[in-house]
């Protein structure tokens, strides 16, 4: 089955149809929550910066995982 | 008349390039995997464990007395605590640095076994090619270098466990 969910600019993975935007939405929405999640639970900015940037990195890590075996693919390398 | 014959002419008399039909490629070579793609990935899979060096490299900066083992230890200890990451740490350092060096090797190399070469009537040759693509081979030299300092902490902190 071809899924063509995104579309790739560069390094970045721009949804190109309903459910690629959805699965950003989702990961923006997941980010968001965590730094609130974080940032409750931390006693200082580097505890969030370090828990959270980490915790971010890997949600784009996901996204683009996601990203890389659902892009559109028209071209040859 | 006189304008066509001149025009013939020098078309005749036009200088032909030689082209030598054995000197172009004989096959093309598709490498396993796209180049671009991987290493639009590669990017994604050391930022992590890049990012974590570089929060160690600057506790060493900023704590004169610390060695760079015991910066390492410390937030490697930080991250066992944090919920959600606690066992994926392994993963995160240790994986994806090889999953990247895997992605973008097979997104250059290109791999032939050839019976009966063109050089040596009967030998057997396995070529390997490698294509010079500037970011797959920087990301997995970045990658190799992400596990190897993984590599020395840990057998460092073996040793220091042992003693």
């Amino acid at each position: 089955m071809k899924l063509n969910w995104f579309t790739r600019k560069g390094i970045i993975f721009w949804p190109a149809s309903v459910v690629g935007w959805i699965i950003l939405f989702l990961a923006a929405a997941y980010a968001v929550y965590t730094f609130i999640d974080i940032n409750g639970r931390s006693h200082s900015v580097s505890d969030v910066t370090i828990n959270f940037v980490f915790n971010l990195l890997l949600i784009g890590l996901v996204y683009s995982i996601i990203g890389y075996f659902t892009e559109m693919r028209g071209e040859v390398d | 008349m006189k304008e066509d014959e001149e025009f013939l002419k020098k078309m005749e008399n036009l200088n032909v390039p030689e082209v030598n039909p054995t000197g172009h490629p004989k096959m093309v070579k598709m490498a396993i995997m796209n180049a671009e793609r991987s290493a639009a990935l590669g990017v994604w899979l050391v930022a992590v464990p890049c990012y974590f060096l570089a929060c160690v490299f600057m506790y060493y900066s900023f704590n004169g007395h610390i060695s760079w083992f015991g910066a390492m230890f410390k937030l490697a200890t930080g991250l066992d605590k944090t919920p959600g990451i606690d066992f994926m740490a392994p993963i995160v350092l240790v994986v994806l640095p090889i999953v990247c060096i895997i992605i973008n090797a097979l997104a250059i190399t290109h791999v032939h076994y050839e019976k009966g070469a063109a050089s040596r009537a009967g030998a057997k040759e396995f070529v390997i090619t490698i294509k010079l693509r500037t970011w797959n081979i920087l990301l997995i030299l970045i990658s190799l270098a992400i596990v190897f300092t993984f590599i020395a902490y840990v057998m460092t902190e073996n040793i220091s466990i042992k003693n």
